[in-house]
């Protein structure tokens, strides 16, 4: 085992964006590394594979000034046989360009295998299907987000091909996949891997891959134990406001808190449900259907009883948010029936009604997209202002509540630090907090555990396992099944489809 | 701060705005007569007081107006929604320049009948005038704002969390969010004011009545600019254009219109610049 240790530090101005004093880089080895989102993992990547441009910010790599650290052998060397898979597949695809063609630029024409990778990729849907994504100049809408993703992993996949066609060793290589799957649910997510893994077979190669989807460390224990001296697993944590640093992630701890998972929501006492919404409804003109099992036979009314936890599963797109909405009277629904502490509401019902009875006061929602929920010019002490609390959150009080979800002391300057200062993973528990503070009877949250590190996921789990204890009920949706799997009871699980 | 001022356009042109008008006070106290200097320092107060006033009203009145068409959409309100949309329509068929003239005139009529007697109570009233023909574009740039955050989640994430319709919409979307946009219209506004006041007074005094500028409207720079002294020296710098040996004596002899020609040219180039700058700055 090879290892390169790079020192990485990134200022724009007189700001630090982040400080990184051991990122490494396992040569021809699998490297998963984790973290809160926005804490600068793409960031310092981008930096290390010579991403970041010289003119917009001051990077020092190991020390050196980054047009001189660009001007090096290895960083030319890895620009010529890798491919870094970005986050954000819009941002990388040219819009002027048919799709096909994207994918024969470059040496990226060298790779045969193109209809091979696309086909496992599309779990080998028609050619006619993925024909049509060929011939698509792509736009911020089309193809889907997940279909973009889908055409840079193949990218990706393909310049592994050229390496691994090329004699010899074929030189350095430093394959980045950022948040390859974060447009994807578990099944492409295990499709990805499947083909990472028999490239990776043919002959190995350097792999970065930055999620902070924990639920994949049970896919490699499952499926790949036998790569799993070539993988390593970090975690990317900051030490002081923005230094960072990369540490040894536990698989151990992951899997045996998986195990013991915090104690499964107990059965509601009895009693009016808090929720009930008629399992049949219509919405933007689809009918959409509840069930209480997977083959989607046993249509069934969402009944939701104080202290109970309940868990909607769907694949993506179905209209798991749009349920969520559609129950917070954000969206009107047709055919809908719904009581909610004790009052009946339909589509008719006027929205200053749900204003003056419902929102913050009997119910509340947490909404996926923290960084679009949140104020982001506002500061951390006016995210809570506003707010219908029976007492006025005073700093004291505010600190107290901020503390459950952040650690150290919360300083002044940080209750006057603006939202849009923040990492992602703090704005995502600051967006926790703020509807979590109150005291409804209901709490719906989509997507809760979107971009928090392992400690933050614990640590949310645990606030609302209490919350739960002490009568709230709860509607929770996620993509991250595993996790909720073992967090709420089977009775207590939900299934959305379209009919 | 030096630095700043290279760096940042828009103060870098404040600096030059306020250095200019200095430059030209100076210049004027030493080379200027006693009673036209006290004409173009008047001018001059009057014009700007005015023009500050102006911005001060539009955003009043643009606040105002957006948050009833708001909260009259917002609660179905459709008759008074369609009332105040068809009047903001009706004022916004107007021609600006028209719907001032008439305004000048109207508050001329009131002068003159001996209704209006003070300046504290004239500048005001002029000031509304002009903002009532600006104000509306400045509702379109608030409603816009609004709609924008409304389609986000930011807008809905609020309020199912209980937080008011009002601080919402007050608080976040429009102080927090909006300032910066609010800030460099009222910018472009101001120097409207001065543009459509100029306008107005030189029209005014020039064609309208030789009895109501002088006596009855305050001296603005705009009546100034129509002062028979004034038209003489604007008129010698075609003059010097065929003569440039008559060049110098420009900033001596013929020193009142050219004061008050460089005060408004300049003010409105400084102004423009300005909020170029500050657009620029904060990415608008």
């Amino acid at each position: 085992m090879t290892l390169e240790r790079y020192s990485v530090q990134i200022r724009s101005g007189e700001r630090n964006i982040v400080s990184a004093a051991n990122y490494d880089i396992f040569q021809d080895e699998i490297t998963f590394l984790f973290g809160e989102s926005g804490i600068g993992k793409s960031m310092v990547s981008k930096a290390v594979y010579g991403l970041l441009d010289p003119n917009e910010l001051q990077v020092t790599v190991n020390g050196k000034p980054y047009a001189s650290y660009l001007g090096e052998e290895v960083v030319k060397e890895i620009k010529k046989n890798s491919f870094f898979v970005f986050q954000e597949p819009s941002s990388h695809l040219n819009s002027l360009l048919k799709i096909s063609d994207q994918l024969n630029e470059g040496s990226l024409r060298l790779a045969k295998d193109e209809a091979g990778i696309m086909a496992r990729l599309w779990q080998n849907a028609d050619a006619g299907a993925i024909r049509r994504i060929l011939d698509v100049y792509p736009k911020p809408y089309r193809p889907s987000g997940g279909e973009k993703q889908r055409v840079l992993l193949a990218m990706a996949f393909k310049k592994i091909d050229v390496l691994l066609a090329a004699a010899g060793a074929g030189g350095r290589s430093f394959f980045v996949f950022d948040e390859p799957t974060g447009s994807l649910d578990n099944n492409y997510r295990n499709l990805f891997l499947e083909l990472l893994f028999e490239k990776y077979t043919r002959r190995p190669f350097t792999v970065m891959v930055i999620t902070h989807d924990y639920s994949v460390i049970s896919e490699l224990y499952a499926k790949y134990r036998s790569f799993l001296p070539r993988i390593h697993l970090q975690e990317l944590r900051r030490r002081d406001g923005t230094e960072v640093e990369v540490v040894d992630f536990s698989a151990q701890e992951y899997l045996n808190w998986l195990g013991e998972a915090p104690a499964k929501a107990a059965p509601g006492a009895a009693g009016e449900p808090v929720l009930h919404f008629g399992g049949r409804f219509t919405v933007f003109g689809r009918d959409l259907c509840l069930y209480k099992d997977a083959a989607h036979t046993a249509g069934a009314d969402l009944v939701i009883r104080k202290g109970e936890m309940v868990y909607v599963k769907a694949p993506s797109g179905v209209g798991k948010t749009t349920l969520a909405k559609v129950i917070m009277g954000l969206y009107p629904a047709q055919k809908m029936v719904m009581t909610l502490c004790g009052m009946q509401l339909t589509e008719r019902t006027l929205k200053k009604a749900w204003a003056k009875k419902i929102w913050g006061r009997k119910a509340g929602m947490v909404f996926q997209h923290a960084d679009e929920s949140l104020n982001l010019a506002a500061t951390v002490r006016e995210t809570f202002e506003g707010l219908p609390l029976a007492d006025k959150l005073g700093p004291e009080r505010l600190s107290q509540v901020l503390a459950e979800l952040f650690d150290g002391k919360i300083t002044s300057a940080f209750l006057g630090k603006k939202v849009a200062m923040l990492s992602g993973g703090q704005k995502q528990r600051l967006n926790l907090l703020r509807t979590i503070v109150l005291a409804t009877d209901l709490l719906i949250l989509d997507e809760p555990l979107n971009g928090l590190d392992f400690l933050s996921v614990k640590k949310v789990l645990s606030i609302l396992d209490k919350k739960r204890s002490e009568g709230t009920a709860m509607l929770m949706i996620s993509h991250n099944e595993e996790i909720f799997d073992h967090f709420v009871d089977k009775e207590h699980v939900y299934y959305l489809a379209e009919i | 701060m030096l630095k700043q001022l290279f760096i940042k356009k828009d103060l870098r042109w404040t600096f030059i705005w306020i250095l200019g008008i200095l430059v030209a006070a100076v210049w004027d106290i030493l080379f200027l007569n006693k009673p036209a200097l006290r004409q173009v320092t008047t001018g001059f107060i009057n014009t700007f007081t005015i023009a500050l006033l102006v911005a001060v009203f539009t955003l009043l009145l643009a606040w105002g107006v957006t948050l009833a068409l708001h909260f009259f959409e917002a609660q179905k309100n459709k008759t008074l929604y369609l009332l105040l949309t068809f009047l903001l329509n009706l004022i916004r068929s107007i021609p600006q320049i028209v719907g001032i003239l008439f305004g000048y005139v109207g508050v001329s009529v009131l002068v003159q009948a001996g209704v209006l007697r003070s300046a504290a109570v004239i500048f005001p009233l002029l000031a509304f005038c002009v903002s009532l023909f600006v104000f509306i574009e400045f509702v379109d740039l608030m409603r816009e704002r609004i709609a924008h955050y409304q389609k986000l989640d930011f807008y809905n994430a609020m309020r199912v969390c209980g937080i008011s319709e009002g601080r919402v919409v007050n608080f976040d979307i429009l102080w927090k969010n909006s300032r910066i946009h609010i800030l460099n219209k009222l910018i472009s506004v101001f120097g409207a004011a001065i543009f459509l006041q100029c306008s107005v007074d030189f029209i005014i005094s020039v064609g309208l009545s030789t009895d109501v500028n002088a006596v009855t409207l305050p001296a603005t720079m705009g009546s100034l600019l129509a002062n028979i002294d004034s038209k003489q020296d604007i008129l010698s710098i075609g003059y010097a254009l065929t003569h440039p040996g008559y060049i110098g004596s420009l900033f001596f002899e013929h020193l009142l219109g050219i004061t008050v020609a460089f005060l408004i040219v300049f003010s409105l180039m400084s102004i423009y610049h300005i909020a170029n700058g500050y657009a620029e700055r904060h990415r608008l």
